[in-house]
Order: structure tokens, then C-alpha cells, then sequence
């Protein structure tokens, strides 16, 4: 090293130059937020807990076979109905299961579902779904997944049984995405 | 897990073995290098891998080829776009299906994102091992505002699930275009930023600069790729050489290094992220209209054949090789992982440092477990 | 004073008291400091969960490491093991009874008779203090070598030598001071600053930055901290300790980091001093008292402290070794002689 180097070398110029970006940064607004007092605002597509609409659904198994870690479990039986006179045969939901704690929230039991509005869906925006027990309150049966028992839904977002629209989670009763935040 | 064979000590030599990790804040995961030490001076390193092994390999062969996109979004949990670009490509590649342009713009957007989102991960724990923990929070400020993107456009921040065989499962929202520009407008500020705090910073360019130098025969010689391959002054980019998904269309550069060491694939990196938005905000000027999927049949059946596509993922090439057995599920699919093979290089790289350099080589070959295990 | 009992008991006993007391507050403080102003230059908020918005945090923190199972290793040398941290703590604690916080004063007219707020000026002072600290490595080699634990042996032999090279270039810069006041006690090094009516840092800038930046080395503190930093092969010397021992340590860092704090301040920059002493057109500003003075130059140091912690990378050991030897060493000698003619060219230390 030259001695113009090595005397260059003692003038800590390119310290002074981080030192200066880490001081401002001292003075810029924070990014944390504080929950649990102010959640955090998830997007409309967030892949959350399950919505499951029983009415809608048409019982063909589209979902279970769609999803990659077969964590959807549905029993079904034939029910003989009388329609305008004639005996017709009917499927009947017995069981619609989901195992949520092996769920990895890909969405494709969504995409797989062909009712028209879907009968299961994700985009619930509510993701706390935590629990103490693991086994009894993570695994959803028909009933819950539509009470919603066990989940905290986000502000706003009114659980399945009140017969709510995928994609609009909130029912058509939150703010529009510009007045929220 | 037996140890792996090192180089045998010389009798009467002072040397130690000592393990390092699994459990180390610095292995980026659980790697476990076996070292031998004279000293201070590393004579061998072994990495030891395995820890998050999860047979994926085998799970994709009892799964539909739609079916094993999310589990690619879990092999390289950094960059889960274009580990999906890679196998739905290959299985296009397979069927012979042209994704439609927008699904392809989409898509070099969506990867692009990725890429810088990867980098900033690696910037952010890179620096934080060498000592610098600033760097770390300001690089996640504005990978949070990618992971904004990402969910608004899929849902998920960090396992996309994004693509599908044949294009994508949907259009992008409305606004996305507007606030992806805006984000891609204020980036390079930021990255000058941390180049600030850094690039000339001289206790960074003493801890980089000559660490773990490659020269670029050995490079390809181990099957090095991506940036250490592109530090060691190696002009090669699956994005140039094997174009897809329209990056012909797009101009944009591969930036190399000079010396094959540390600093060097610090810089690669850093502007490869300016790249990055380059190609973005032409994606963004040029996006067509039109469908963002292609006349796939519902059930995905390929023909009877192989195929390997690769695409170049933030730490290189990411190959997937599939072979199709005529059903709807792989018979075989296998993923030739970037890490994996970059981390092969290890003790090329650190024979004769000291132990505080390990950490820096470490972190810039940017490995990451997932992909390594499988 | 009249009566001898107060004047030699009575009233050192209450000033060690609150020396001592204060000094503890603004260590674990200091703690607490450190993680907001860290985080503030990170874009984040430190602690601001234990009422009020965090500030009984450092409280909790000593409560928690209070009531924590000390847990010794297995064959590790019991006496020693439970020593080194308390070999550490008192040298920091030991120096703070030289350093001058203001000068003789009433209080503000409180007390009868003007009493000198430091708990004694003795004539040698910068020669004790540079000497008890000192024996503070004591403390870190004993520590990491009584674990029984390969790992703490290395990084405490590493610190070790860190601290004691890093001493050399400190005790240069700290003569190139003594040329320019004559005198080694403290309380007069103030004194020849007002005197001088310039504060010690502008004819000496270079001392005054090799002094800290040996300081920070002196406490262990990034970029100097590779022998405790936590991405390293182990946590350094103190990897296995625990509870109140673990918390001494912890102490003895912070203690140390206000020691190094105060002696810059004293030494360079005027000690209680306002800005330029004897210009009477910044007499406006004697309105702040010489304590409060005091207070800010140290916290100003304090705040370099963790606002190198949050900036720089850090240096490889060998690295940092030849900072020592061969960056601050030469640069020490080289403006002792430079200030040493400098003070012959003036006609003598004023």
C-alpha cells in the first residue's frame, strides 16, 4: 500500500457514509405494528381459514381430490326424494371434514370447487385460527366450519352462516379498500 | 448420518474437528459443516446435509402435475415464484403448450419480483453475519412491500402457488400495475442505500474482499451457478442462453464480476437487483391484453415422455426434469437444485481461511435448505 | 469542614452511595437505550410493552436475571467461575471515584459549604484510572478459562489480547493530553481546558478519535466485538454463564462503555465545560448547569457507542489486531510528536 493510501486509508470517509444513512434513518417513521391492539390489513385474495357454504355444495368431491395433502374428508350417502311424483335419488352430506392444522393454504380446493358462487373458499382474510388443543380444535367439522367456532374472524368479516359471497368476505359490509388504513 | 471423509491429518498435527451447527444462527438453516481446523485456518469443510429432508421427490409422484406446484413453493422458500415457473414449464415443455403473452409478462414480473425479494434476503443476512445488522431491517422494509404485491396478486406472501400449467390461475388485480411501478420507482433509491452503508464501507471490503475466490474453470468445473458463477466473470444466464417465457422480448444485462470473490458476488448480486427492475418496468410498459391461460384440458394427462426445463433462479439454475408416464401424476420428478450443487463447492472455497470467513461464504453462496434437502 | 467524622466519613459515604447508584441506573439504562436508539435506526420500535412504553424494561430484565438458576458447569473451576464476573464489575465501578462530574459547587446555593460533586481528585488521577481498569481483563480471561469450555477459553484469550493491544494506542493518545495540561489529575486536566479556553479535542482531534475508537475496542463493542458476537462459532466468554453472574458481566460491559464515555468527555471534550469558556458571547449558555453539560457530552458518547453497534460490519480477529498494531499505534506516535511540538512551539502547556 502506497503511502497516499495508507494516509487516505486514515480519513474515514466510507464509515461516515453509513454512519450518516443509519442517522437518518433514526428519524424516519417506524414500521412496526403494534399487535395485538392493531392488526395487521390483509389483501382481498389472502388465503385464510375456510368459508364452507353446505347449501351450495353439490357434493362432488371435486376439492378432496384437488388438494395435494388430502386433508379434506367428505362422506356422503344416496337419499331416495320424491320430486313432482317421481322417486329421484339425492346426495346427502353426511361428513365434511377439514384436518386445518395440515393445511398448507394453496387454495386449490377453491379453484377445483365449480358451484357457482363456491361452496368452499379461502379468502377469508381471518387468520387467526390458533388454539390450545391441537387435535380436537384444529380439525373443522361441518358444523364449525360454518359457526366458525374456535376462529377469530378479521374485523368485519361475518362468518359463513350468514350466508356470505367468496371474494367479499365482509358480506358487502366493510369499507371499501380505500377507506380502511 | 456418518461423517463424511476428510482429508486425512498430517501425524502430530495439531488439528481439531469440531461441528459446526446444525443449530447455528449463522448456517442459514440446518446445515452442519464438519470442519477441521489447524489453529485458527480451516484445512476441510464438509458440509452435512439432510436435516430437512422431506421427500419431496417422492411426494410429486403421487401428486397431479397442478398438485405439485405448491410443493415446489416450499423447496426454495426464498423464491417460490420461479421454483413454480420451472415446473410448469417443464410440463409445458412436455405437452407442447405456448403459455399466452400476458401469462408470460405476468410471469417474468412475478419472477422478477421474486428475484429481488431473494436478493434482499440474502443481503439482509449476509451483512448481519458479517456484523452489519442494519442492513438486515431496511432490505425486509421493502421486501415486505413485495410480499404487499405478491399477496395482492395470489394471496400469499411467501408460498405463491401462483402459477398453473398453462398459464396462471388469474388476472391481476386492479391497481397492481400501478402500485408494482410505484414500488420499482423508489427501489433503486433504496438499494443505493444500502450500497451506502456497504459497497465502500472498508471493514466490509476487508471481510469480502479475497474470501473464497474461485477461478471461473474451477467454477464450471464444480457446476457452479448462477451468481458464483457470474462473480468468477462467467457471462452465463438461463434467461440469455435458453430464453423463456419471453425474456427474448426483453432487454435487460448479466452482470459479472472480476475476481471470483466474496465482494464480487456482492456486486453481481446488488445489480443484478437494478436489472431486475429494469426488466419489470419494461413488462410493465409492454404488458399485452388477452387471456392468462392457454386451451389446457382440466386434468393435465402429458403424453408419454421427459422432459428438463430450467429456469434461472435468484441463486442459478433451477431444473426440473420430468417424466411422464401417460397418467394424470409424474412418474418421476426430479429438481436439479441450484443450491445443492453451489454448495458442493464449499471446500474449494474456504481451504486456508479462517473460521470468520466460513460465515462469509456461507452466506454468499446463498443457500438455502430447502432446496438442498429436498 | 469542622467536624472530621462528617468531612471524612459522613460525606464520602453518601457520594459513593450515589455515585454508586447512579452509575448502576445509567448501565442498566443503558440496556434500555441501547435496544430503542438500535432500533430506531432499524426502522422498529424497541421495547414499549412494560409500562410505560418500555421504560421499566431494564427493571424486569434485572428481576428476570435475578431470580434465573445459576447454572455452573459440571468441571468447571467453582471459585474462580463465580469470581471473574465480580473481577470485571468493580474496576468499572472503582474509576468512576476520579472522574470529575462538575466543580466545587453549593448546589445551587443548597449547602453551606461548596463541596466537589467527585468523591476525590487524587493527583495521579489519569495514571489510577488507566491502571484499575486494567484489571478488568482479569475478568475475562479468568471467566472464559474457569468455564471448562474450549470455545469460552478461545474467545476470552481472543478478548483478551484485544483489550490489552488495544490499551498501547489508548495510553499514547491519553499523553498527547498530558502534554497539553500538565498535570495528570483530572480535576486540573478540566481546569487547563478552561484555562486554554479551547476544549482538549481541537488541538488534539486525532487523540481524541484514536481514544474512542481504542475505547470501543476497550469494551468489546462492534466493529471490535468479534470475540462476543453471537454469529461466531460461540458466544465468547460468557456462553455459560447464567442469572445474577451472567447480569454482572452484562453490567460490567455497560459499566465500562460509561467509563470510556466519561473519560473522552474529561480528557478532550472540557469535562463539565461549556463550548469555548472563556468567549463571553456565548455566555448565555451558563445558564445550563456544568453537570448538565457533563451529562450530554457523555450521552452524546454513549449514543456513538450503540450508533457504531447499529452500522458497522465487524472486524475478523487478525484484522482487528493489525488495526491495532499497525493503523493506531503509528497514528498515536505520530501526533504524541506532533502535539508535543506544537505545545514546545506555543512556549509550553497552558
Amino acid at each position: 500500500m502506497s503511502l497516499g493510501s495508507y494516509l487516505a486509508s486514515l480519513l474515514p470517509i466510507d464509515l461516515a457514509q453509513g454512519l450518516g444513512v443509519t442517522g437518518r434513518f433514526f428519524f424516519m417513521r417506524k414500521a412496526t405494528i403494534q399487535y395485538p391492539d392493531v392488526k395487521p390489513v390483509p389483501k382481498p385474495r389472502f388465503r385464510g381459514m375456510f368459508g364452507f357454504n353446505e347449501e351450495r355444495c353439490i357434493v362432488c368431491h371435486n376439492c378432496a381430490k384437488a388438494c395435494p395433502i388430502a386433508i379434506i374428508h367428505i362422506r356422503d350417502h344416496f337419499e331416495e326424494i320424491e320430486v313432482d311424483g317421481k322417486k329421484k335419488k339425492k346426495k346427502v352430506l353426511d361428513r365434511f371434514d377439514i384436518d386445518v392444522k395440515r393445511c398448507m393454504f394453496c387454495g386449490l380446493c377453491e379453484e377445483a370447487c365449480p358451484t357457482e358462487p363456491v361452496a368452499i373458499w379461502l379468502t377469508t382474510m381471518s387468520y387467526e385460527m390458533a388454539a390450545y388443543e391441537r387435535n380436537e380444535r384444529l380439525y373443522y367439522d361441518k358444523e364449525r366450519l360454518q359457526n366458525w367456532d374456535g376462529v377469530q374472524p378479521y374485523p368485519g368479516v361475518v362468518s359463513p352462516e350468514a350466508g356470505q359471497l367468496p371474494n367479499d368476505p365482509t358480506g358487502g359490509k366493510a369499507a371499501k379498500p380505500e377507506e380502511r388504513r | 448420518m456418518s461423517h463424511p471423509e476428510l482429508l486425512e491429518p498430517f501425524p502430530d498435527s495439531e488439528e481439531m474437528e469440531i461441528s459446526f451447527g446444525p443449530q447455528h444462527p449463522a448456517t442459514h438453516g440446518v446445515l452442519r459443516v464438519q470442519l477441521r481446523l489447524d489453529g485458527e485456518r480451516i484445512v476441510d469443510a464438509q458440509p452435512v446435509i439432510g436435516y430437512l429432508h422431506r421427500g419431496t421427490e417422492k411426494i410429486f409422484e403421487r401428486e397431479t402435475y397442478n398438485g405439485a406446484i405448491p410443493h415446489t413453493d416450499r423447496l426454495d422458500y426464498t423464491a417460490a415464484a420461479t421454483a413454480n415457473q420451472g415446473l410448469v414449464g417443464a410440463v409445458e415443455k412436455m405437452m407442447g403448450v405456448t403459455v399466452p403473452p400476458r401469462a408470460a409478462y405476468i410471469r417474468m414480473m412475478l419472477a422478477e419480483l421474486q428475484r429481488i425479494a431473494s436478493h434482499i434476503i440474502w443481503l439482509g443476512t449476509h451483512a448481519l453475519d458479517i456484523g452489519a445488522q442494519s442492513p438486515f431491517f431496511y432490505t425486509f422494509e421493502e421486501r415486505e412491500k413485495i410480499l404487499d404485491l405478491f399477496e395482492e396478486y395470489c394471496g400469499a406472501r411467501l408460498t405463491l402457488n401462483s402459477m398453473r400449467v398453462g398459464g396462471l390461475p388469474f388476472d391481476l388485480p386492479e391497481g397492481w400495475t400501478e402500485r408494482c411501478r410505484t414500488f420499482i420507482d423508489q427501489l433503486p433509491a433504496r438499494i443505493a442505500e444500502w450500497e451506502r452503508l456497504l459497497t465502500k464501507n472498508r471493514i466490509w471490503r476487508l471481510r469480502t474482499v479475497g474470501i473464497g475466490v474461485i477461478s471461473i474453470a474451477d467454477a464450471v468445473e464444480w457446476g457452479l451457478t448462477g451468481p458464483p458463477l457470474r462473480g468468477s466473470g462467467l457471462r452465463w444466464d438461463i434467461r440469455k442462453v435458453f430464453p423463456y417465457d419471453r425474456y427474448d422480448e426483453i432487454d435487460f444485462e448479466i452482470p459479472t464480476g472480476e475476481h471470483g470473490d466474496t465482494y464480487d458476488r456482492y456486486l453481481v448480486r446488488m445489480e443484478e437487483m437494478r436489472q431486475s427492475v429494469r426488466i419489470i418496468r419494461q413488462c410493465l410498459d409492454a404488458l399485452p391484453d388477452g387471456p392468462v391461460m392457454a386451451k389446457v384440458p382440466k386434468v393435465i394427462r402429458p403424453p408419454l415422455g421427459e422432459a428438463y426445463f430450467s429456469v434461472e433462479g435468484p441463486k442459478g439454475e433451477l431444473g426440473y426434469y420430468v417424466v411422464a408416464d401417460g397418467s394424470t401424476n409424474p412418474y418421476r420428478l426430479h429438481v436439479r437444485p441450484s443450491c445443492f450443487i453451489n454448495l458442493q463447492a464449499l471446500p474449494e472455497l474456504v481451504r486456508g481461511h479462517l473460521v470468520a470467513d466460513l460465515i462469509a461464504v456461507i452466506g454468499t453462496l446463498d443457500i438455502v435448505l430447502g432446496e438442498i434437502d429436498r | 469542614m469542622a467536624n472530621p467524622w462528617i468531612a471524612y466519613l459522613v460525606v464520602p459515604f453518601v457520594k459513593i452511595v450515589v455515585i454508586l447508584l447512579v452509575l448502576i441506573l445509567v448501565a442498566a439504562y443503558l440496556s434500555f437505550f441501547e435496544r430503542k436508539i438500535l432500533a430506531y435506526m432499524q426502522i422498529r420500535v424497541g421495547p414499549n410493552r412494560v409500562w410505560p412504553r418500555g421504560w421499566l424494561q431494564p427493571i424486569a430484565d434485572a428481576l428476570k436475571l435475578f431470580v434465573k438458576e445459576i447454572v455452573i458447569p459440571a468441571r468447571a473451576e467453582r471459585l474462580v467461575y463465580l469470581l471473574g464476573p465480580v473481577i470485571m464489575i468493580i474496576p468499572a465501578l472503582v474509576v468512576f471515584s476520579v472522574i470529575p462530574f462538575a466543580p466545587e459547587g453549593t448546589f445551587f446555593g443548597l449547602l453551606k459549604q461548596p463541596i466537589a460533586p467527585y468523591l476525590t481528585d487524587v493527583n495521579i488521577g489519569i495514571l489510577f484510572l488507566l491502571g484499575v481498569s486494567s484489571v478488568g481483563v482479569y475478568g475475562v480471561i479468568l471467566g472464559g478459562w474457569a468455564s471448562n469450555n474450549k470455545f469460552s477459553l478461545m474467545g476470552g484469550l481472543r478478548s483478551a489480547a484485544q483489550l490489552v493491544s488495544y490499551e498501547v494506542p489508548m495510553g499514547f493518545s491519553v499523553v498527547a493530553v498530558l502534554l497539553m495540561a500538565n498535570s495528570l489529575s483530572l480535576v486540573k486536566i478540566v481546569e487547563a481546558q478552561k484555562n486554554a479556553g479551547v476544549w482538549y479535542f481541537l488541538p488534539g482531534f486525532v487523540a481524541a478519535f484514536i481514544y474512542f475508537a481504542c475505547g470501543v475496542a476497550e469494551t468489546n463493542r462492534n466493529p471490535f466485538d468479534l470475540p462476543e458476537a453471537e454469529s461466531e462459532l460461540v458466544a465468547g466468554f460468557h456462553t455459560e454463564y447464567s442469572g445474577m453472574n451472567f447480569a454482572f458481566y452484562f453490567l460490567a460491559e455497560y459499566a465500562n462503555m460509561v467509563v470510556i464515555s466519561a473519560v473522552t468527555t474529561v480528557l478532550f471534550f472540557g469535562g463539565w465545560l461549556r463550548p469555548f469558556p472563556n468567549v463571553a458571547a456565548l455566555a448565555f449558555l451558563d445558564v445550563i448547569p456544568p453537570f448538565v453539560w457533563f451529562a450530554l457530552k457523555v450521552g452524546f458518547f454513549l449514543y456513538c457507542y450503540i450508533w457504531f453497534r447499529g452500522t458497522f460490519p465487524r472486524y475478523r480477529f487478525d484484522q482487528l489486531m493489525a488495526l491495532g498494531w499497525k493503523v493506531f499505534l503509528p497514528v498515536s506516535l505520530v501526533n504524541l510528536l506532533v502535539i508535543g511540538l506544537g505545545v514546545l512551539l506555543i512556549g509550553g502547556p497552558r
